[in-house]
């Protein structure tokens, strides 16, 4: 492999972690408090607000439901009302995000919703506020299935950054494409490939890590 | 407001926004007295589900320090009627006042002011897996915003209080259910509550650890004054600690009174199941299968003899075959201290004959015990 090619495989790692990590916090950021939200805002819950939890539910889905790759393009005007361009690597994080927001959302409310709901009334009869209870009792609780679910986002980022190309966002899976199949060097394709599969692994390898550290409900005595 | 006692008997509770001294406190805190008048509950009727009506005009008063024990089976409303007390369930008619005070006028930071001073525990502990057993003990407290100093020195005096100073650091998957339920009562009385109420916290553990667990409970009650509320399904519980009961079905409070003449002079069917469950009083199956209500062509009568208070230790038997000459077999029987008094139940059979059973039974009476004629058997 020539030190050209090396040069772009950098260069384009560097892409793909800068685009994950953004749409990763962004997403994490927003996603959160929705999630939050949307497991305790049902019937009877600590925030209950049926309708908005309906609605919220449904654009959540709604999103869900888009194949990245159109969402990509159909949100053209607004990536260029908040990034400024529609184009390049930093423009790529903001179709990114809006992917990540409801699918780190529905983690975040599947994660709540496992808390065992004694938990909940143990808290109300102790006199603690709603977000007390979502602060000190529902996130903490939640935390080993939230950084597992965040694992899963990350490395589902890292799939759906192959299709930023397309808008020059750049990144491994656009070298893959423009250079291993478009220009036929078959070992550029290769080394892409490796080097995915190595961050795929290493990130679910540290997500496993961290929530083996949090989870304190299966330690052996 | 004396800052040495943590409850002065003239701040009405959710009035009293103030935090408790976290110094122990030679003074004993006095619990709260409850009272419920005329408390329906209803379960709004769901899907093809009917209406429930969880209580049904209960009235029931909870004198201040005592340890009252509210039986029932499942489903009787039990659990509802014990959530009434810190507001988890509101009635829907009818009031709950604790010393006075209408839980269900109750709202936002007033009704969590009051909570703070109402400590539950539960019959699978609510404990949080992610809080070690010091920081399980600290949640009520970071809470209501006490300081960090005052947090770690009330919660190891908890620690030591429960007897678990050892599993400070360690969490609840390490713990068994014993400790894990001494937990969830060091957590419960982090605050100094007036009230405990207890959601059949034993009802998950084992014979030996539920003894252990009641134990301990009477210990702090008699500590600290506390109105101790529990609610179970086992008499074994009521007898074991406490000193009012009621029993509740169907959403009514059918008996209630002080735990001994409770089990003495049972009422209501129920009431009587639940107490011959705990007392030896049942009749061996194979007899009770035979009983007849009618003496005709028997040729015994089966006999419960309740003996109490200063009579339990009559010895009745010897003087009945002495005096009357009669032949006394005994069935079952059993002598136990119940509320701290002597109780004993036999269960003899004697010969069917009507002027026989008249004598037995008014030589018992003389003697201040009870007898009531169960049934004859061929």
């Amino acid at each position: 492999m020539s030190p050209e090619i090396a040069r772009l495989l950098v260069e384009a790692l560097g892409q793909t972690l800068y685009m994950v990590a953004a749409a990763g916090l962004i997403g994490t950021a927003l996603g959160l408090p929705l999630g939050v939200f949307l497991a305790t805002s049902g019937r009877g819950e600590l925030f209950e607000a049926v309708a908005l939890n309906r609605v919220l539910g449904l654009v959540v889905n709604a999103t869900r439901s888009t194949p990245f790759i159109i969402l990509v393009v159909a949100i053209i005007p607004f990536t260029r009302l908040v990034a400024g361009t529609s184009i390049g690597t930093t423009a790529a994080i903001v179709p990114l995000t809006v992917a990540a927001t409801p699918f780190i959302a529905r983690i975040i409310e599947a994660a709540i919703r496992e808390v065992d709901a004694g938990l909940i009334e143990a808290s109300r009869a102790m006199g603690a506020t709603p977000l007390q209870i979502v602060g000190k009792v529902l996130l903490p609780e939640a935390l080993p299935a939230i950084v597992l679910g965040l694992t899963l986002t990350a490395v589902s980022l890292i799939g759906y950054s192959a299709m930023v190309g397309a808008v020059g966002g750049g990144g491994l899976g656009d070298l893959g494409i423009r250079f291993g199949y478009q220009r036929f060097m078959p070992e550029v394709m290769a080394a892409v490939v490796i080097v995915l599969i190595a961050l795929v692994q290493a990130v679910q390898s540290l997500g496993d890590w961290i929530a083996r550290r949090v989870n304190r409900r299966l330690r052996s005595a | 407001m004396n800052a040495l006692t943590p409850f002065p008997d003239a701040v009405p509770l959710a009035a009293a926004s103030s935090q408790p001294d976290p110094r122990e406190d030679a003074s004993r805190p006095h619990g709260a007295a409850i009272a419920f008048s005329g408390v329906t509950k209803r379960f709004a009727a769901k899907g093809a589900a009917a209406e429930v009506v969880a209580l049904d005009d209960v009235t029931l008063d909870v004198a201040p320090g005592s340890i009252t024990g509210i039986i029932g089976r499942s489903g009787a409303g039990k659990s509802t009627l014990l959530r009434t007390i810190n507001g988890l369930d509101r009635p829907t008619a009818g009031t709950v006042r604790i010393d006075g005070l209408d839980v269900g006028a109750l709202d936002g930071a007033d009704l969590r002011a009051l909570r703070r001073e109402i400590g539950m525990i539960f019959q699978h502990f609510a404990l949080l897996s992610s809080r070690t057993v010091f920081d399980n003990i600290a949640l009520p407290l970071e809470l209501a915003g006490t300081p960090r100093g005052e947090i770690a020195r009330r919660v190891d005096e908890l620690i030591e209080l429960v007897g678990l100073t050892d599993k400070r650091g360690r969490y609840p998957a390490e713990l068994s259910g014993g400790q894990k339920q001494r937990v969830g009562i060091a957590r419960a009385l982090a605050t100094r509550p007036r009230v405990l109420l207890s959601d059949e916290a034993t009802s998950a553990l084992d014979p030996e650890t539920t003894r252990s667990i009641l134990a301990l409970l009477k210990r702090i009650n008699t500590l600290t004054g506390v109105t101790i509320v529990l609610i179970t399904h086992e008499m074994q519980v009521i007898k074991e600690i406490c000193d009012r009961v009621a029993v509740i079905e169907a959403g009514r409070i059918i008996e209630a009174g002080d735990v001994y003449e409770v089990f003495a002079r049972p009422q209501a069917d129920t009431t009587r199941s639940f107490v011959a469950s705990v007392t030896g009083a049942a009749l061996p199956e194979a007899i009770a299968a035979r009983l007849q209500p009618d003496p005709d062509g028997a040729s015994q009568t089966g006999l419960r003899i309740v003996f109490t208070g200063e009579n339990a230790t009559t010895p009745v038997i010897s003087r009945l075959s002495r005096s009357l000459d009669v032949d006394v077999t005994v069935l079952a029987g059993q002598v136990d201290a119940i509320a701290g008094k002597p109780f004993g139940n036999l269960i003899v059979a004697i010969p069917a004959r009507p002027d026989v059973v008249d004598a037995v039974v008014a030589l018992a009476g003389a003697h201040g015990l009870q007898a009531e004629v169960l049934g004859h058997v061929a």
